[in-house]
């Protein structure tokens, strides 16, 4: 892996109306690297990664790509870029052959290089021989690969990928991650976006945390769970809580965070073996019963919930 | 710049595929040509006779009778509407239900009394607070009178030269001398409706109006592909490619004229050679008002296509200037059978433009010149729908 920076973002803003999207992010990500930007919903991922593709004009700041500054050399910047959006934008009433045949053009493909590529991607993405069949009857999984091979067709040199994984069935998703660390394997640059901490965790080299619009860490995962110190995460469901059980576990010594999700509640502690008796001790007091406790190690979950006192799926 | 291509060829991929186009784009402005045409009388037959029915019933056997009922024949007032099974009391009843806008009976010795220049009536049923009536009663006192001057000139001739004039003789002369009558008023049609035949004046204006209307009504599947275009986010990826959003703008515009122009030119040979609507009379004309046209309608498209948010936005975006444009731009109604300030009014509209071009061509028989200022006009409109779907853009997706 180059140490020279592919992507250099340097305090970029953004606001629609009153909303602050983006506020004052910077990062580096290096050549060769994948780099993900984890947060939850809502923090700014999207509209990061859209000023990073000249898609939206940013309040302030810059970014350059490839040397190519946002600001001054759209055209430039999109020459190297290749990105994968959240959303499946192709067209579902051409097949396969007939989208990654326009997409090659407007990458500024033609001929027989043209032919050879999407023959190429479409081995690559495993449809050759689905390749005629219009997009608007493939499985979602399907269309996935299709339009995350559009962005293959030119071999950019940086790839951004929005959330390649929102709503996919897990083969598909596992597919999906496998092509992105091939992308990586041949020297692209990824940038990554995700809310799955797991995917993160996995595939990329540096980590960056949004929330509301703000980078509030950044780093390898390492370093990232290093945040939290020896901090453990306890996971428990309780039954028959009225509320007041969660107040008094805030109060434990040792407890530095409690955060409710979806009828699970996230606590980190200093010393699991110390604090989870005092738990129990603070449930059966409020006549509530927990059902279910699980100790986790150190994770980029944990990293989240330290930072922001919220679990990321919040 | 090939990406414009690029784009445009995609666009008419897509459209190929949708069996709407081609209802739209072709089979509905042939449809409603016919129907248009057959409501303004352009298939000829009984129903584009204009003359007013008129019931007969003869109880006289007479040969001035016959001359009577010859004259009563030839007008051009009254269609004589004869069924000798019919009685005065049916005849009575179809005027009374409106199927008749009268009725004559000639009485027996109707023609004894005429020859004998004493008084004879003719019974008439009608309604005499009709203005048919006033028309017919008019033509009625017209043919009555010719009768009754021939009788009397006959009788005149007859008592000088007798031999060589005898009475019959000198009475048909006499008749026969209205055939050509010292004064008349002699109608001309253009010469593009007299080549093109007798029942080309309704599809002369027809034709091009269900053209342009359906013009009009063929962008809200071509805006569509626009809207899907967006709401797909395939848009957003085009503008992350190195592809300019006015290469874009293009692209889909090309898509467009070429779908309306070819739609105009499919239009245009089957008015000519289906239905006889002399199109090719000045050919470089007609290709420039059809040019135009099609910029002009293209660029509408563009705009809709771009304001639309959603599918249902660009079918109303697109139904709404059909209906607006074409029926103030005299589509549906000639802009010369309403006043002048509708005239005027009329012509904000493009479809009035479109139309006087063509009509110049086809109905009015004129020639290049004559279609210059509504292709200035339609060219006008081209680039100004055309700026304001650019504008939309570059506010719409922000920079």
């Amino acid at each position: 892996m180059s140490n020279m920076a592919a992507i250099e973002v340097l305090n970029l803003y953004k606001s629609f109306g009153e909303n602050q999207a983006v506020q004052g992010v910077s990062f580096d990500v290096s050549q060769g690297e994948i780099f993900s930007l984890l947060g939850p919903n809502g923090a700014g991922k999207t509209t990061t990664i859209s000023m990073l593709s000249c898609l939206l004009r940013p309040n302030e700041g810059d970014a350059r790509v490839m040397g190519h500054s946002i600001r001054t050399d759209a055209m430039g910047v999109k020459s190297v870029l290749g990105v994968v959006p959240q959303e499946i934008a192709l067209y579902e009433d051409l097949t396969a052959r007939e989208n990654l045949s326009f997409w090659g053009k407007m990458y500024g493909l033609r001929g027989l290089e043209l032919k050879k590529r999407v023959g190429e991607v479409l081995e690559v993405i495993g449809l050759l021989d689905r390749a005629n069949e219009r997009v608007g009857k493939y499985s979602g999984g399907m269309k996935r690969r299709v339009n995350i091979g559009v962005s293959l067709l030119h071999k950019p040199k940086v790839i951004y990928m929005d959330e390649p994984t929102v709503g996919i069935d897990p083969q598909s998703r596992r597919s999906i991650l496998d092509s992105v660390v091939a992308l990586k394997d041949q020297g692209m640059t990824v940038l990554y976006t995700t809310h799955y901490m797991e995917e993160a965790q996995e595939l990329s080299n540096h980590i960056a945390i949004m929330d509301h619009g703000k980078m509030i860490a950044c780093g390898t995962h390492d370093e990232l769970v290093k945040l939290v110190g020896g901090q453990t995460r306890i996971d428990l469901t309780l039954h028959m809580d009225d509320g007041k059980t969660i107040d008094a576990w805030r109060d434990i010594e040792g407890v530095t965070h409690v955060a409710a999700e979806n009828g699970t509640i996230a606590v980190l502690v200093n010393d699991s073996n110390i604090v989870l008796p005092k738990l129990f001790e603070a449930a059966t007091n409020h006549s509530a019963r927990i059902t279910s406790v699980a100790i986790r190690e150190p994770n980029l979950e944990a990293v989240f919930l330290h930072l922001t006192g919220r679990a990321l799926r919040d | 710049m090939i990406r414009v291509l690029d784009i445009a060829l995609k666009d008419l991929l897509q459209l190929s595929r949708d069996f709407k186009t081609f209802m739209f784009l072709l089979i509905m402005p042939i449809l409603f040509t016919f129907l248009f045409g057959y409501a303004f009388g352009g298939f000829g037959g009984n129903e584009s006779d204009s003359r007013l029915p008129v019931g007969y019933l003869s109880q006289d056997d007479n040969w001035v009778t016959d001359s009577l009922h010859e004259l009563l024949t030839k007008s051009e007032v009254i269609r004589l509407d004869e069924n000798e099974f019919r009685s005065t009391a049916d005849l009575e009843r179809l005027v009374a239900e409106g199927e008749l806008a009268a009725a004559i009976i000639v009485p027996d010795g109707y023609g004894r009394a005429v020859l004998k220049d004493k008084t004879a009536r003719l019974t008439v049923i009608a309604d005499t607070g009709t203005q048919a009536w006033i028309t017919i009663e008019a033509d009625l006192l017209t043919i009555a009178g010719r009768l009754h001057d021939a009788i009397r000139t006959a009788s005149i001739i007859e008592s000088v030269d007798a031999e060589r004039m005898p009475f019959k003789y000198a009475f048909e002369q006499s008749l026969s001398a209205w055939d050509e009558p010292p004064i008349a008023i002699k109608e001309t049609k253009s010469a593009a409706i007299e080549k093109a035949g007798s029942n080309s004046s309704a599809m002369a204006h027809t034709a091009p109006a269900m053209m342009l209307q359906f013009a009009i009504a063929g962008l809200l599947t071509a805006a569509q592909v626009i809207v899907t275009e967006r709401k797909s986010r395939t848009l957003q990826r085009l503008l992350t490619t190195a592809t300019s959003r006015i290469h874009i703008v293009f692209g889909h515009f090309l898509a467009i004229f070429f779908l309306i122009f070819t739609q105009f030119t499919i239009l245009i040979a089957f008015g000519q050679f289906a239905l006889k609507v002399d199109y090719l009379r000045v050919p470089a004309a007609t290709l420039l008002v059809a040019f135009t046209a099609a910029l002009c309608i293209s660029a509408l498209g563009l705009f809709i296509g771009i304001v639309a948010k959603t599918e249902e936005q660009a079918i109303a975006f697109s139904l709404i200037p059909m209906f607006v444009f074409s029926g103030l731009g005299g589509a549906w109604v000639p802009l010369e059978f309403t006043g002048e300030t509708f005239q005027a009014i009329g012509h904000i509209s493009p479809v009035a433009w479109g139309m006087d071009g063509f009509e110049n061509i086809v109905a009015r028989g004129l020639g290049f010149e004559s279609v210059l200022l509504s292709s200035m006009a339609l060219t006008g409109y081209a680039i100004f729908f055309f700026l304001l779907a650019v504008w939309r853009l570059n506010v719409t997706e922000e920079k």
